[in-house]
């Protein structure tokens, strides 16, 4: 009996040894797990990131946020108001169903229904009806001519599923299930621990070169590093700390990645406050603080001075802005005193307390009290920020813009009237500029739109209902055997032509 | 003494009631909602409250209330808002990691700890006692996410024998206990050592050693098992106690534990996962107490005589 057992055992060890070269595993570290890969009911980065890879659209951008072709392999707009979409052939899903137009309209709707809630029902709103003309043309119908609707298509909250999938899943989709068309397939999520994903061998582009994909989450920043140092992760798509940034670029076992990304920090003031209502006092205090030391001080050089409302990252944003409101003490005291405030006023700064947007304020404080403007910081959760800035927060608070890629998303929301109450948080209201959001937003041809973008943007740095701080940069890094790896100014990076070499 | 721990078993339900009242309240009273955090800063007014419809955030808080405790006694404690998996599912998932970590700590508290008290109380004034209660101390003073970065850089950088961060096997484990059981080890050496020196001035003890019984004989029969009781308390208290550290050292490991879960969930304000975690973790701090209780009458044969009387 004894002899039988060491005989298997050595045949197994043989067996082992005889099996062909180890499935290329490529291993990450976000700063959190994913909630959830149901696209059309997450809104953060760490699932976006995952969803990619797994999912497709009918369009996409490239690194440069340039829009090109995906399911959808071309377009056309035979009026304002419709948009008619000539889909790839012959695209499977994960699950063998063909993809064809069904699925488009079926996602789309699934977005739109009141009853999913999904967060990326924003992206659609002027959506009107979705009509399958053949199985591999789909017509979209707006309500509005709504000239972002490729960028929003490009989303991944407007991922395209599978209708099957996610009838057979039920409540499990997300967690249990994730059925796309991408170039990985979902395999297993450890909550709170790590997703694995496996390689499409059916994509429609080809298969990827890497086997397995391991997106784990880990919170620390010093763990992160202490991973990627140690070997147990090859890559660190964005989020690396600023501050450890500039050894590991001078270090050659690593590679490092470093885009401007598509967001901008800013102070933003709510304009019903006094005296935050005056121009010439938010004038005032945009050169009052200096950005550069913003820059320097909490991002360590990773990070440039706004050049205007808008990450230079984003479609629209006009080349020919420069670094809006460069730092003056002077120049800020003397327009204090045309508005009457030779004496500074006192005032409060909001700020969540994310260590960058605190120390911003802390710095922003020290500025403004250089030309006597008296400030005093609070600190609040989060949500708690979100909610009573919208409803009209007693001074400035400290945020971030993101918006869509596009500098519709970049603008309207934030400055149109009509989002006073929700997303317009300095309560700010003109005319003209709502005009030309308006006109923006109706354009379909894409000079035109850039034009009517480009004096949006000389029009919101001119009236400033906010002070325009910094656009960060994004920064990654991963061991050198990762190849081809691209960050993309959105954050969210596709793996599908990352190599990892010997 | 099968009718007190039932007695006391019921003690838990007006407990895990307060607990539930008191974590329902602060995570409802709390500013801010989860539908404004899921849909964040983009989301228009009219998306906020068809999302907090959605999620029942809408109906009056008692009647919120009372939805939650039936279906919690019906052992449903809803579904994430987050990830929209059942909180129990959650729950249940991470719940051995917590505990696994929980329980290697304790272990490793008492294994280093109770030696190192013994031998500095036999040795009380030496040189050995001095270097006891020096660990001790510095096991009690230092922060445990100083100790995890530390123990990470030197056996995970400089001399790579074990893996930094996540729950893949056995390995993972060492670092993690250690940052667990350093502070409750700290207590219990210090706790055994004071012990010991009270037991030992005990004139049972005198009494033992005057009839000639070798010393080893006095230490195992005569003097551990009084000592044992005030550390067993200790152990117990510490053990809740290493429940609640566990959401750093999960943290720092990226370890998917169930602290980390609730830390995560407070952040996105998921209110049924905090809700259903916090009272978790109360049920099982109430349980550890009981198990303390029983255990001193194992321990002790005049507190099992109480029990006797008390019937």
């Amino acid at each position: 009996m004894n002899k039988f057992r060491t005989a298997a055992l050595a045949l197994l060890l043989a067996l082992t040894f005889c099996l062909p070269a180890v499935a290329v595993e490529l291993r990450l570290a976000q700063v959190a797990d994913v909630s959830s890969l149901d696209p059309h009911k997450v809104s953060d980065i760490y699932s976006a990131n995952v969803i990619r890879q797994i999912y497709s659209n009918l369009v996409q951008v490239n690194e440069d946020m340039e829009i090109v072709p995906d399911l959808a392999e071309k377009w056309e707009n035979p009026d304002d108001l419709t948009w008619i979409f000539h889909l790839r052939k012959g695209v499977k899903f994960h699950n063998g169903e063909p993809f064809t137009a069904a699925a488009v309209k079926y996602s789309i709707e699934r977005i739109k229904d009141p009853k999913t809630a999904s967060p990326g029902a924003t992206h659609l709103k002027e959506v009107a009806s979705v009509e399958v003309l053949d199985d591999y043309t789909v017509k979209i119908v707006t309500k509005h001519p709504f000239a972002p609707m490729l960028m929003s298509l490009t989303r991944y909250e407007t991922s395209i599923l599978n209708e099957k999938a996610v009838e057979a899943a039920g409540a499990d989709y997300g967690s249990k299930a994730a059925v796309g068309t991408g170039p990985f397939k979902f395999e297993s999520w450890s909550r709170g621990d790590k997703v694995v994903l496996v390689k499409n061998a059916d994509y429609f582009r080809g298969p990827a070169a890497i086997d397995t994909v391991v997106y784990r989450g880990i919170p620390e920043d010093a763990t992160r590093l202490v991973e990627l140092e140690s070997g147990g992760i090859d890559l660190i798509p964005g989020n690396f700390p600023y501050q450890e940034f500039a050894n590991i670029e001078k270090n050659d076992k690593y590679l490092t990645y470093k885009v401007p990304a598509m967001s901008t920090l800013y102070m933003g003031l709510n304009t019903e406050v006094k005296p935050l209502g005056e121009k010439l006092v938010r004038q005032a205090m945009n050169y009052a603080v200096d950005k550069q030391g913003i820059v320097d001080a909490v991002y360590f050089g990773f990070a440039t001075p706004s050049r205007g409302p808008l990450s230079p990252v984003i479609w629209g944003f006009d080349p020919a802005r420069k670094a809006a409101y460069p730092y003056n003490p002077e120049k800020a005291r003397e327009l204090l005193k045309q508005a009457g405030y030779a004496d500074g006023f006192d005032m409060t700064i909001y700020s969540d307390n994310r260590t960058e947007r605190r120390n911003a304020a802390e710095l922003i404080q020290a500025y403004l009290a250089e030309v006597g403007i008296r400030a005093r910081i609070e600190l609040m959760e989060w949500s708690a920020l979100l909610s009573t800035s919208a409803k009209g927060i007693g001074g400035a608070f400290m945020l971030g813009w993101t918006g869509t890629g596009d500098a519709d998303g970049g603008l309207t929301p934030v400055y149109h009237s009509a989002n006073i109450g929700s997303s317009n948080r300095f309560r700010y209201k003109n005319e003209a500029l709502d005009a030309l959001l308006e006109k923006g937003t109706a354009t379909l041809d894409q000079e035109a739109r850039k034009k009517v973008y480009a004096e949006a943007q000389e029009l919101i740095v001119e009236e400033c209902p906010l002070v325009f701080l910094i656009s960060q940069e994004l920064l990654g890094a991963s061991t050198s055997k990762v190849k081809g790896f691209k960050l993309y100014p959105n954050m969210i990076s596709p793996l599908y032509s990352v190599t990892l070499a010997e | 003494m099968l009718r007190y721990f039932l007695k006391r078993l019921m003690f838990l339900i007006p407990v895990l009631l307060g607990v539930s009242v008191v974590i329902f309240s602060i995570v409802h009273l709390a500013p801010g909602d989860p539908a404004e955090v899921m849909l964040g800063p983009s989301a228009t007014q009219e998306e906020i409250s068809n999302l907090r419809e959605q999620l029942g955030l809408t109906k009056p808080l008692y009647v919120q209330y009372g939805i939650f405790l039936k279906n919690a006694l019906k052992g449903d404690l809803g579904r994430s808002i987050k990830s929209n998996a059942p909180v129990v599912d959650e729950i249940l998932e991470r719940f051995p990691v917590t505990l696994t970590l929980a329980v290697l700590g304790m272990i490793f508290a008492i294994v280093i700890g109770l030696p190192l008290g013994i031998l500095a109380a036999l040795k009380q004034n030496t040189w050995v006692d001095a270097l006891c209660s020096f660990f001790a101390l510095v096991g009690f003073s230092i922060p445990n996410f100083w100790v995890g970065l530390m123990l990470m850089l030197l056996l995970s950088i400089y001399i790579p024998i074990l893996p930094s961060s996540g729950f893949d096997s056995w390995k993972n484990l060492i670092m993690p206990t250690i940052v667990l059981g350093i502070q409750t080890m700290a207590v219990i050496a210090r706790m055994t050592r004071s012990s010991m020196l009270e037991v030992i001035r005990q004139d049972y003890v005198r009494t033992a050693r005057a009839k000639g019984i070798s010393d080893r004989l006095v230490l195992t029969r005569h003097i551990l098992g009084n000592v044992l009781i005030p550390v067993v308390t200790i152990a117990g208290i510490y053990f809740g106690h290493q429940l609640g550290g566990v959401v750093i050292t999960e943290t720092i490991f990226s370890i998917p534990g169930l602290g980390r879960l609730i830390v995560d969930a407070i952040r996105a304000q998921d209110y049924p996962v905090v809700q259903g975690g916090v009272l978790f973790f109360a049920l099982c701090v109430g349980i550890v107490n009981l198990l303390v209780d029983l255990l001193y009458a194992v321990l002790d044969p005049r507190i099992k005589a109480q029990y006797r009387a008390a019937k």
